[in-house]
């Protein structure tokens, strides 16, 4: 029926906070083969494949694991572990061409019989929803050694991308018995050691297949705090902070004798949500009068001192059938209150019940401030996350509004399940999602297109804005991926320059 | 020794019924553990079959009575969240707070005795009413208003310590301290400034008595009788007082973690709140509770031994 | 002559606490919630008189309401401590034997929780909230108005007009009204100034932490809290709410000195 892609609603503070560091102290300290990388959200194991969590493909997808097919910087399919891939006519067989020189970190050489058991294993071992990313797949087998056959029950474009996240990655098949503590992949890196609550250590695998990673070790650490991230930045315990998590705090980092600021795109939408079951928001002009009540331009100016993208719908700039400024509404208090007006809705109370990060807060906030301009009285409930809020607004849909970044990529597919915590029902824009799933990527391109204006102009939602993959940098550090565009952190490209 | 006994058996009842009330407390807590554990991607059936697994779906009683057994044996069970054993983990993060908790006590230590000593000394002066307000301000900043402060004054401002983290003693004992300094200050600021109160109103006290002022008839200064023959006999009010600043650096400890992004016992229970991590917090809560218990026991009898008075009752 | 300078210092700060926040509840110079993107972290001086913060929201208008959530936090918490606290202690004091033992063991196990790991579990339970705090703090500072009016109690009751209260037949909860309470305020205002404090520390320590007042309600811990990310640039955001906390601890901790050595001079520079 559905697209079946289920991403994981991998909405963590994960992403949004990334150091890298030298060892030592001070930007001139650090040696040259090392990087320590500094995060917020630590993983809880460091097996993807039985926890979730968005901490765990960050460190390892693409540093430890790796799949047949990749995602690149601009967020396009790349061959990984297959040196090529054909596509039948009908969209429903895919055969992958095995590199042949590739190692498990084990030892064990990378073959058919891996691939297979890794695709087979996501369907039989997989605890997690997102393993339903598989179920799509007829079988797969094992053509010869080098080469291997996968034929699914219905052509979709999702599946291949699928191919590129987490469930995707390569295990060895005698790799998989403490997968918690020891990870066993083909990636350019392996993990050395792990301090939970404080560090995880990978180095350099020196079996890898590919080009040799300039670092010899990256560490990263996690902290709890932003607020000690960025201080110990300043204080140049650390020579990297990824992923600002309050941008306003870039100020800090204006000498540009030591540091650099990267700015690229990531896949979080920053979405309002409303309860689309629930009154007032079932109806249709007050969901519209909330997206013309709130000044996107000022909330980003005052949460996010600017950084960010405003965007109109679930869509992000690595989408290939992203439409821009076309989707967003333009702020129109007085339209909003006679839509308000009209609906009857003047002067309603609103749960809004958001996750306790601090980008939520910060937003909800602003949110709470413009509603009231247009007489609508939101009462702000933060609850912890994830624990709290993944059991009241996502599992149990208890919520009037919510803000949370979704940061999966491509998760256009929120919208079209009914029972996703949004509640949003309509069969048009599942149908639409549907077709371009199966047809081909130029069909495709549009038919997203338009299922996208549909979600829109329906205001099933609004979108605050996609998030910044906002990154401060020892300014002699090169090859750090600047935009966020799968799940991984990737390092096997980041080198010092010139020391 | 009688005493000694009767206070271990309160001990032994206080431990009994704290773990139940932790336990039942917490056992209300909204979310279920399975659920939690699962996260977004869990399917009912995976959920129910952990359910089981953790034994959640039993009755409350027979959910402590497991609880409480394995806690004898130091098993504070699984976490549901990172399926890992929970004592080890607390163990860890004790050692952390408890070097935090130490070393913050020494610094009010170090602080307090001179403090008290001249604030006595300068008993109805000006210098001496200037201590007195010092202390007075310094008890009214709280641990994690100092924090901040010294973080920005050492850390961001002057960059001569770290602003948060820590490296354990083993691995680097100069980085250690380092990473500790900053949080022992803010500790023991406000832990000192209150002790200085009491040590110089404990050596008030003691001046008024009359070895004191036999000894000063022989001429020994004002300063020195009070340290030579003050102090030792202000001593039992001040552990007293230690004894209860214990506790209570022991939970300021909690939020100075959280200023300084150290790995103690603090941070773990912070952590277990915010990932519903129940079991977690349970032992967290446990180990401080009765940290807070041992320590009012070790406090009561270290004050007999310490006053000969009440040694004989 | 020190003592009544420490209790008149104490007074005036106290006061001017309360009557800060009595004026918020009417009025504030701007909405202390209104956002503005214009106005976006202004200096202090001209129209903001102590600034903006980052949210362009007026720093003065939320600091009056931050000492409104104070007065609120500690009148809750001291409330619930003196309701509970009070009548434990006084009633362990008339009783004794073994009313009073199980009544003092209780009070001492209260004693093992120290008030914010209370704090911090009340909100695990039912989430984060001025009030659910207040309610731990009070419950964690019940033992110790507990301890302090069975002190009081027990001294009041070696007094002659108990004596001739009992020979005159009056009934134990009279007695306890109309002779034991009277004579044992005194001190147990004091122990409310110390509990005062303690309440506003433990109310700024859980904002900061997350787990107290709810946005965008500005107690003086969440303004912390909020303004901490912003420490190398405009520190000033810390220092407002991070004066007003320790000014209004030290003004309740003189009130409460001052206090105790009229009481009890005895006791004098002891907390």
């Amino acid at each position: 029926m559905l697209p079946r892609r289920i991403p994981a609603l991998t909405l963590s503070a994960a992403l949004v906070t990334v150091t890298l560091a030298g060892c030592g102290s001070g930007a001139d300290r650090h040696s040259t083969d090392a990087l320590t990388v500094g995060l917020v959200a630590e993983p809880a194991t460091l097996d993807f494949s039985t926890t979730d969590g968005a901490a765990i493909p960050q460190a390892l997808l693409g540093n430890v694991y790796e799949g047949l097919v990749r995602i690149d910087q601009q967020g396009r399919i790349q061959p990984g572990l297959a040196k090529s891939y054909d596509r039948s006519a009908d969209g429903r067989t895919y055969i992958f061409h095995l590199r042949n020189n590739v190692k498990f970190t084990n030892g064990k050489a990378f073959t058919a019989d891996d691939a297979v058991f890794s695709i087979n294993r996501v369907r039989t071992v997989w605890k997690l929803k997102i393993a339903q990313q598989m179920d799509d797949v007829r079988s797969a087998t094992k053509v010869d050694a080098d080469t291997v056959k996968v034929t699914l029950k219905r052509p979709s474009n999702n599946w291949l991308y699928s191919m590129t996240t987490r469930v995707g990655a390569m295990y060895s098949r005698d790799g998989v018995s403490d997968l918690k503590e020891h990870p066993v992949g083909t990636g350019p890196f392996e993990v050395a050691s792990w301090q939970r609550g404080d560090n995880l250590v990978l180095k350099r695998n020196t079996g890898y297949w590919g080009a040799r990673p300039a670092l010899d070790t990256v560490t990263l650490k996690y902290f709890k705090d932003s607020g000690a991230l960025n201080n110990a930045m300043l204080a140049g315990d650390i020579n990297v902070l990824g992923a600002v998590q309050a941008p306003e705090t870039l100020s800090m980092f204006k000498d540009k004798s030591r540091f650099q600021v990267i700015d690229g795109s990531s896949t979080a939408e920053v979405v309002l949500s409303m309860n689309n079951s629930r009154k007032p928001f079932q109806d249709k002009r007050v969901r519209q009068a909330v997206r013309y009540a709130i000044d996107h331009e000022a909330l980003l100016k005052t949460t996010r001192a600017g950084r960010g993208t405003l965007i109109g719908s679930q869509e992000s700039p690595s989408d290939p059938w992203y439409a821009g400024a076309s989707n967003r509404y333009p702020y129109d208090p007085a339209k909003a209150k006679r839509l308000l007006k009209e609906a009857g809705a003047e002067g309603t109370s609103i749960r809004m019940r958001i996750p306790n990060l601090p980008y939520a807060v910060s937003a909800a906030q602003v949110v709470q401030d413009q509603l009231a301009q247009v007489g609508l009285k939101v009462r702000i409930e933060p609850l912890e996350f994830p624990a709290r809020w993944l059991s009241e607004v996502f599992d149990k849909a208890d919520y009037d509004m919510s803000i949370i970044a979704q940061v999966e990529p491509r998760d256009q597919w929120i919208f079209a399940d009914p029972h996703y915590y949004f509640r949003y029902d309509n069969p048009t824009y599942a149908q639409l999602l549907q077709k371009a799933d199966a047809g081909s990527p130029q069909e495709a391109a549009a038919d997203y297109r338009q299922a996208l204006k549909l979600l829109s102009q329906d205001a099933a939602a609004d979108w605050l804005y996609l998030m910044p993959n906002l990154m401060v940098a020892d300014k002699s550090l090169r090859g750090l991926p600047v935009n966020q565009v799968g799940e991984g952190l990737e390092f096997a490209g980041v080198r010092w320059s010139g020391k | 020794m009688n005493h000694v006994v009767r206070r271990t058996a309160t001990l032994l009842v206080s431990v009994v019924v704290a773990s139940f009330v932790v336990f039942a407390f917490l056992a209300v807590l909204p979310g279920n553990a399975a659920e939690v554990a699962l996260g977004t991607n869990a399917t009912p059936a995976a959920v129910a079959r952990l359910s089981r697994e953790f034994g959640t779906d039993r009755p409350l009683l027979v959910q402590y009575a497991d609880w409480a057994q394995g806690l004898l044996h130091g098993d504070f069970g699984t976490s549901y969240v990172t399926h890992e054993a929970i004592g080890p983990r607390i163990a860890d993060r004790f050692a952390v707070t408890a070097w935090l908790v130490a070393g913050g006590m020494l610094v009010a230590l170090l602080l307090a005795l001179p403090a008290g000593v001249l604030a006595a000394a300068w008993h109805r002066t000006g210098r001496g009413a200037l201590l007195s307000g010092l202390s007075q301000v310094g008890i009214a900043v709280p641990a994690f208003l100092a924090g901040i402060l010294l973080v920005y004054t050492f850390a961001v401002r002057a960059g001569a310590l770290p602003a948060g983290g820590y490296t354990p003693l083993t691995e680097d004992a100069q980085d250690w301290a380092r990473h500790l300094v900053l949080p022992w200050v803010s500790l023991g600021l406000v832990q000192g400034a209150v002790l200085t109160r009491y040590v110089r109103s404990a050596l008030l006290s003691v001046q008024r008595q009359d070895f004191m002022r036999t000894a000063r008839a022989k001429g020994v200064r004002r300063w020195a009788a009070l340290c030579r023959h003050g102090l030792p006999n202000a001593a039992i009010p001040v552990v007293t007082v230690l004894g209860l600043q214990l506790s209570n650096l022991l939970v300021g400890a909690i939020v100075v973690e959280h200023v300084f992004v150290i790995p103690g016992l603090g941070d773990l229970l912070l952590r277990g709140v915010q990932d519903r991590d129940l079991l977690l917090v349970q032992g967290v809560v446990v180990v401080l509770v009765v940290a807070v218990l041992v320590l009012n026991l070790v406090t009561d009898l270290l004050y007999r031994v310490l006053d000969p008075r009440l040694r004989s009752r | 002559m020190r003592s009544r300078a420490t209790l008149l210092t104490g007074c005036l700060i106290v006061a001017l606490v309360l009557a800060v926040a009595a004026v918020s509840m009417v009025w504030t110079p701007y909405d202390p919630n209104h956002v503005d993107a214009a106005r976006q972290l202004a200096g202090a001086g001209g129209e903001h008189l102590l600034g903006t913060d980052q949210f362009g929201r007026d720093v003065a208008s939320r600091l009056m309401v931050g000492a409104r959530i104070t007065v609120f936090a500690g009148v809750v918490a001291v409330g619930i401590a003196l309701l509970a606290g009070v009548p434990m202690g006084v009633v362990a004091g008339m009783t004794g034997g073994w009313l009073s033992a199980v009544i003092m063991r209780v009070s001492d196990f209260l004693l093992a929780f120290p008030a914010l790991l209370l704090a911090i579990m009340l909100a695990a339970v039912y989430g984060s909230g001025t009030l659910t705090a207040m309610v731990a703090i009070g419950i964690a500072s019940a033992p110790g108005f507990a301890r302090v009016s069975r002190a009081a109690t027990l001294r009041v009751m070696t007094a002659e007009y108990i004596d001739a209260a009992r020979l005159a037949k009056r009934g134990r909860v009279a007695i306890a009204l109309r002779h034991v309470l009277p004579n044992i305020a005194d001190i147990v205002i004091v122990q409310a100034s110390v509990s005062f404090s303690t309440a506003i520390l433990a109310e700024a320590a859980l904002s900061y932490l997350g787990l107290g007042t709810t946005p965008p309600t500005p107690s003086w811990g969440r303004m912390l809290q909020e303004s901490q990310d912003l420490l190398f640039s405009t520190p000033q955001l810390s220092l407002w709410p991070g004066l007003a906390v320790a000014a209004t601890v030290l003004g309740l901790n003189l009130l409460g000195d001052g206090l105790r050595d009229r009481v009890d001079p005895a006791l004098e520079g002891v907390r």
